[in-house]
């Protein structure tokens, strides 16, 4: 092996070498999986705390928005916001007719309907990566931010009672019902929703069955005159949301409104 | 021949992968289980991890050469200059061996996935089964257009054959897309499924064209395309540094020389624009899922771009140090170098500005510590406003580089050459006065709308770049030489140089592969199909960063055995053979 030979290895293993020095001297975080976690029904406050804490801090991934910083992503809900305290101090008076445990629960399972002014609506729905029982458990350690914890063994389902449990109506293949749980949020329908989208009433004279399917699973690609400056705040998840025959359910509905 | 024989082994090896896969008995029959053991010592994760990067790594040079070898036959042809044509041709036979090692490779990953991970290999192969036959068929194609292509080059050689060669050359080069953009729908369906597949989803239900044209897979594929190229220039340079290195005769010296300055023009050329690309990749997993987006740039991943910084940092200093040196070759260049000290400065502190972290994960203790999530003085620079600013001035300096280069022994002959240098000088000013206004008021404006300066900031720096460059054609028309370039009169620490280069951007690749592969964190399909083994945790940069080394240390071991193999099938005949010594 001749110098030059030598010299070039040198180079390459010294390269590479500094940069795995860098990569080694930078703080080490891992992405953690959730841990498969199963209560009793005499679970202790206590130890849903502490496994809420650590789902929070670290698999839940709930840091990368909720920081303790005035520039987070999301509010600050650990120590306090706009002096109105951490969480477990204000989560009750959040949504009138909701106790504590009722809205931080759903907060969890359905962000898009509890966002806090002033942010946008980036928080995904964390039954789509957490189980029952961990996400009663965060549930728990916000309440322990400066309230009480009244999450018990009781409240936390099996994961096959669990999607009842959220919501009758995610299991309803009513598509009135349907129409009331996920549509009105934007649409109006018999007098009734906000009026950010296209009313629903005579949906199906401007629309084929194949194109309300489209617009529900796709909404960007089938677009209604007039809405153009809306069609980014569709949720693209109802795909999720609904099951085929709920879908289909309430595709051949609209699109018998004429 | 010999290498011939090696790729009807490996396809025969992988046909009968497939085939077995396929079959109606297994399918009938058989049940795969979810996991298979775990490799032993290093884990199933690093074993498919190590493999499947390296196969990538000779994925991406086999498919950016053909790209870099039609380029350079197009100069031959159009510019009459027969070097490039020779260049060309001998990239073309390191392709004939580099195949078999991508197959070999391929084959070996496709074995791993197999035994490791059947279960996610079955659910894939139900969903893509059509487009993995296509697949496996485009490599018949390709590798009959490879041989027409490299063992015709002497055939088609003249005339309107040559010109049917070099449309055999685009075909490689279309075969080759084609491969990439069947491969970046598998692996970017696993990072951004269609919403409407769920874990309850049988994969026979999920529409193919769906899931195989997902909201990932044109941003993958346009930065793979460019990202190869650079990849295939940066190791062309390399394999001309080496060369260069060992050259015994000046001939040898000067032909090696000009090889690695057009593999470096062309990766770094190619490199500027890959950034832009990079953008538009971010912007649609931002798009796609949210979670997804703030888990690369802010959660856990936050430090990987401060590594990745690092690197382009070191990318850009090298690739400036080379072009500086050579400025010593060029008649002329000399009235260049005073400047380079104020360009070092402009890189080194950009350099800086975009490796100063903002939104890093933290816990308590390090919040505590840094007085917040940013640090009250560096979070300042931090920002995307100052970090695309300092990218792009970046680039820009760069590209000052490439045309200082460009016009040092050339002395314009044109009336209004004065006129026209002052113009560019003016459109380089403004365009960095606009970039650097955009990056302060960025600071006064809402997060969305900053956002979108960066967009107004990249489309300034790519209009002035061409703006400038199209001046400089016209300029530098019929322009007087002041003397030729003094090919191979190099001093070998620039040398040096293209091999860190080639390093960087391997290293970057298998970072990059990481980061994109990472961010899907405990899932192997994104919120459809969990990984549940002891692997599942996404590991952290330390451990990541080992693994990606012993990539690149495989891979540039497996290449330099690729080159000295391609060596021993035919003598390069890039330099002409010398003059015979008459007898005395």
């Amino acid at each position: 092996m001749s110098s030059v030979d030598l010299k070039i290895i040198a180079v390459v293993l010294a390269t590479i070498g500094a940069f795995t020095l860098v990569a080694n001297v930078i703080p080490q975080v891992e992405s953690d999986v959730p841990p498969d976690i199963a209560f009793g029904a005499d679970v202790s406050p206590e130890e849903l705390v502490e496994v809420g804490e650590q789902l929070y801090q670290g698999a839940g991934g709930c840091l990368a928005c909720h920081a303790e910083s005035p520039g987070a992503r999301g509010p600050n809900i650990i120590t306090d916001y706009r002096g109105q305290g951490p969480i477990g101090v204000r989560c009750a008076d959040r949504v009138p007719g909701l106790d504590c445990k009722e809205y931080l629960y759903q907060a969890l399972v359905r962000p898009g309907d509890h966002v806090v002014d002033d942010y946008p609506l980036i928080m995904p729905p964390t039954d789509r990566t957490l189980t029952q029982p961990q996400i009663w458990a965060i549930v728990a350690y916000l309440q322990s931010l400066g309230g009480e914890v009244t999450v018990t063994g009781a409240d936390i389902p099996d994961e096959d009672e669990a999607e009842v449990e959220t919501d009758p109506a995610l299991a309803s293949t009513d598509p009135v019902e349907l129409i009331q749980v996920h549509c009105l949020r934007c649409h109006v329908y018999e007098g009734e929703g906000i009026d950010i989208g296209r009313p629903l009433d005579d949906i199906g004279a401007h629309r084929s069955a194949d194109e309300l399917r489209r617009a529900i699973l796709d909404p960007p690609s089938v677009v209604a005159e007039g809405y153009e400056d809306v069609v980014g705040l569709m949720p693209l998840d109802f795909g999720r949301q609904l099951n085929a025959e709920q879908l289909e359910a309430l595709v051949a509905y609209l699109s018998t409104r004429r | 021949m010999r290498t011939t024989r090696w790729m009807w082994v490996a396809g025969i090896l992988g046909g009968l992968g497939l085939l077995a896969l396929f079959s109606p008995l297994g399918a009938q029959t058989y049940s795969p289980p979810t996991y298979g053991e775990d490799f032993p010592l290093i884990g199933s994760r690093a074993a498919i991890w190590i493999v499947a990067q390296t196969h990538l790594m000779f994925a991406a040079f086999v498919l950016g050469v053909p790209m870099f070898a039609v380029v350079t036959e197009a100069i031959g042809i159009w510019g009459k200059d027969e070097r490039y044509d020779r260049l060309s041709k001998e990239f073309t036979r390191l392709l004939l061996v580099a195949y078999s090692a991508t197959a070999l490779l391929g084959g070996l990953f496709l074995f791993l996935l197999v035994t490791l991970y059947p279960a996610l290999f079955s659910y894939l192969s139900e969903i893509f089964k059509v487009s993995m036959w296509i697949y496996a068929a485009l490599f018949f194609f390709e590798s009959a257009t490879l041989y027409m292509y490299y063992y015709g080059w002497d055939r088609w050689k003249t005339g309107r054959a040559k010109l049917g060669h070099w449309g055999l050359g685009i075909l490689l080069n279309v075969w080759g897309t084609a491969v990439l953009f069947i491969a970046n729908a598998w692996l970017t369906f696993m990072m951004s499924p269609p919403s409407d597949v769920t874990p309850d989803t049988a994969p026979a239900m999920v529409q193919f064209w769906s899931a195989f044209a997902n909201a990932t897979w044109m941003p993958i594929n346009i930065h793979r395309l460019i990202a190869n190229a650079v990849f295939g220039g940066s190791i062309v340079a390399a394999y001309a540094a080496y060369r260069f290195l060992k050259a015994k005769s000046d001939e040898e010296r000067a032909h090696y020389d000009w090889m690695g300055y057009v593999g470096n023009l062309i990766a770094i050329g190619v490199f500027l624009v890959l950034p832009f690309a990079g953008y538009w990749l971010g912007r649609e997993i931002y798009e796609y899922n949210q979670q997804m987006g703030i888990t690369m740039m802010g959660g856990f991943m936050s430090w990987l771009w401060i590594v990745q910084a690092f690197l382009i940092g070191v990318l850009f200093l090298a690739a400036n140090y080379y072009l500086w040196i050579g400025l010593g070759r060029i008649p002329g260049g000399e009235r260049f170098s005073r400047y380079t000290k104020w360009m070092l400065a402009v890189l080194v502190i950009g350099f800086i500005v975009w490796a100063t972290p903002h939104s890093m994960i933290a816990d308590r203790d390090e919040l505590a510590a840094m007085g917040g999530t940013h640090h009250p003085f560096l979070g300042v620079l931090g920002l995307m406003s100052a970090k695309n600013t300092a990218v792009n001035l970046m680039i820009l300096t760069t590209f000052l580089s490439f045309l200082m280069y460009r016009r040092a022994n050339k002395i314009p002959t044109v009336s209004w050459a004065k006129t026209g240098t002052i113009t560019q000088g003016g459109l380089l000013a403004v365009c960095s006065a606009v970039v650097l206004f955009y990056g302060v008021y960025g600071y006064f404006v809402p997060t969305i709308t900053r956002i979108g300066f960066s967009v107004y900031q990249v489309l300034w720096v790519l209009f002035t770049i061409l703006a400038v460059i199209g001046l400089d054609l016209f300029i530098m028309r019929r322009a007087e030489s002041r003397g030729p370039i003094r090919w191979g009169q190099m001093p070998e620490r620039s040398q040096y140089a293209l091999f860190i280069l080639v390093v960087t951007f391997t290293w970057l690749m298998g970072l990059m592969g990481f980061a994109r592969s990472g961010i899907r964190q405990h899932w192997h399909v994104w919120e459809v199909m969990r990984d549940t083994t002891e692997h599942a945790a996404t590991p952290a940069l330390g451990y990541a960063a080992q693994v990606i080394s012993v990539c690149v240390i495989v891979f540039l071991l497996m290449i330099a055995f690729v080159f000295w193999i391609g060596g021993m099938i035919a003598k390069p005949q890039l330099v002409p053979d010398p003059e015979p010594v008459p007898a005395d």
